[in-house]
């Protein structure tokens, strides 16, 4: 009994450890966001520190701050509500109709998913720059309104449900629209909760697009102007760290409220191949 | 109604599927065959025409000193970081799937580094490696050596510490995955072999590790395609530096083909890699099946 009791506490002193490492380096970035001042060589001095929220402050005063705040909320809300919608119509044909092509279709899905695709960062620009939508809104949405990956989890998940109710429905003369919004949408609802969570973390993180894709400083997101600014001459340590913690916030919210959802879509996502 | 009827195309289909059908060629599939194009080319954005080189660009980018520069040090961020995560992630996906209180919450502490942005977490490793920063003092309290400059400004331990930080990183992301796999393992085989007499270890090597195969061939192959695309790190910490100690790739496709605009050599580098990406790739996959087989 006692050994049981004492290997336990000995894991749980493991786990312990395990989790100071991970977590301490967020607890630096949290404790330095909120630091009235700072040392140069990135310590903060315990002896002389005072909380206070004035970075968070003049953080919203600074326009090379709060623009890309903005125009990251935008761009991942927008692409995630684009992805709840055309990833399910996608998925619904390609769950329930026989086409010539629907296999291609279908492996294009999971090519591009297996594509490294840092490899076509320069044909993307150009063709942003041909379409005339460079370093504008639509560079930052269009490409990624519609993933594979959504596409992949909602016709799984509506090949699962049987197409019953949307036949008699059908019989009743409603139309496709109707039937995806007044059943498919409603059946699947676990799926695109998925697939929102999942969408909105990947945009929300995502830098390598926006970042070639604008050149201007008032189209940056937030990951590409915290990179950006880094380094510059006018901007200190805490004050970057208060726009990282904007930047993680909330990642952290949506992880501690949904983080079984988080780790289906990411299973999902994982186990497709 | 017939099964055929309901499932034969309809006209509103058509347009249900257009959104995937244009963004794939306008986004994916355009650009890749683009690339191959291109890298046959001396295009550059600001030239007014360009011309076909054959494999001028290819030839010229093996003399070119940076780009081996680039090619090993991807190779050996690797080699370097894959095998340490996969090890970790494996161990802690075990340790987690034993008896252990609070269980949930230490899975969701370990996994919360790969849920933050790359570009938030470079920052932070940032201060963290800097001349006089926390591990510098760190490593002065046990007594380890360390480059007085700031780990990311010696040649010596640039990479190093970028790679460090990427296994801190992905660690959890991996972890999770095992732990899906682990837990998909029937409990009655533990049981038998625990019957059996069978050591902790024998357990591992006979149930567990077989058990694991496809999950760890696919880690392998999933980390090793990131992993081969290195690039935001490199931004943030070092643009390159110090001496193209830390040049990767990515990195370089990017300096050559967005910075200076030498499009068609930039395009001939990322083809490279993305053939480096799809050897290796299979090579894994027929390594890991051979060994199974």
């Amino acid at each position: 009994m006692t050994t049981v009791a004492l290997k336990s506490y000995g894991k749980v002193a493991v786990a312990i450890v395990i989790a100071l490492i991970m977590l301490l380096p967020f607890v630096y970035l949290l404790l330095g966001a909120l630091a009235s001042t700072f040392s140069l060589t990135g310590t903060i001095d315990l002896s002389s520190y005072r909380l206070t929220f004035a970075n968070f402050a003049t953080l919203f005063a600074r326009a090379e701050l709060y623009l890309p705040l903005v125009n990251s909320i935008a761009v991942a809300v927008i692409v995630t509500l684009g992805n709840l919608f055309f990833c399910t119509l996608c998925g619904y044909v390609l769950a329930r109709r026989k086409f010539r092509g629907k296999g291609f279709l279908m492996v294009t899905v999971v090519l591009i998913l297996m594509v490294p695709v840092h490899v076509v960062i320069i044909p993307l620009y150009l063709m942003t720059n041909w379409l005339g939508i460079f370093d504008s809104y639509l560079a930052l949405i269009l490409p990624f309104l519609v993933s594979p990956l959504g596409i992949f989890l909602m016709r799984q998940y509506i090949s699962a449900i049987p197409p019953d109710m949307e036949d008699s429905a059908r019989l009743e003369g409603a139309s496709e629209l109707t039937i995806i919004w007044r059943i498919v949408i409603p059946l699947c609802k676990p799926a695109l909760a998925v697939l929102a969570v999942q969408t909105f973390m990947v945009n929300w993180n995502s830098f390598i697009y926006p970042f070639i894709l604008t050149s201007s400083e008032s189209m940056r997101t937030l990951p590409v102007a915290l990179a950006l600014l880094q380094g510059y001459q006018n901007i200190d340590v805490p004050q970057l760290f208060a726009a990282s913690v904007i930047s993680v916030l909330p990642t952290t919210l949506l992880f501690a409220a949904y983080s079984k959802k988080i780790t289906e879509g990411i299973i999902a996502g994982a186990l497709k191949g | 109604m017939t099964a055929n009827s309901t499932q034969r195309l309809r006209f509103s289909d058509y347009f249900f599927l257009s959104p995937w059908v244009i963004t794939l060629i306008l986004f994916w599939l355009s650009p890749i065959v683009a690339s191959l194009f291109l890298s046959f080319t001396d295009y550059r954005l600001l030239g007014a025409s360009y011309s076909f080189v054959g494999f001028d660009n290819f030839a010229q980018l093996f003399r070119d000193t940076t780009f081996t520069k680039a090619i090993a040090n991807t190779f050996i961020f690797t080699i370097g970081t894959l095998p340490f995560t996969t090890c970790f992630a494996i161990l802690l996906a075990i340790f987690l799937n034993g008896r252990l209180p609070f269980k949930t919450f230490f899975q969701s502490v370990y996994f919360f580094p790969s849920m933050v942005s790359l570009v938030v977490v470079a920052l932070i490793f940032t201060s963290l490696y800097a001349r006089g920063g926390y591990i510098q003092l760190l490593c002065g309290l046990v007594g380890a050596p360390y480059p007085q400059e700031g780990f990311l400004f010696s040649t010596a331990t640039a990479l190093a510490a970028v790679m460090a930080m990427d296994i801190w990183m992905a660690t959890g992301y991996y972890m999770l995955l095992f732990l899906a796999a682990l837990q998909s393992i029937p409990n009655e085989l533990y049981e038998a072999a625990r019957l059996d007499g069978a050591s902790a270890w024998r357990q591992f090597r006979a149930i567990t590790l077989p058990h694991l195969k496809p999950m760890l061939l696919f880690i392998v192959v999933l980390n090793s395609i990131k992993s081969f695309q290195i690039f935001v790190e490199v931004f943030v910490m070092t643009k390159g530096g110090p001496l193209n100690s830390t040049n990767t790739m990515v990195y370089f496709v990017y300096e050559e083909g967005l910075q200076k605009f030498n499009i068609g050599y930039g395009a001939a580098a990322a083809n490279i890699l993305f053939a480096v990406i799809a050897i290796v790739s299979w090579l894994e996959l027929k390594l890991i099946k051979d060994k199974t087989a």
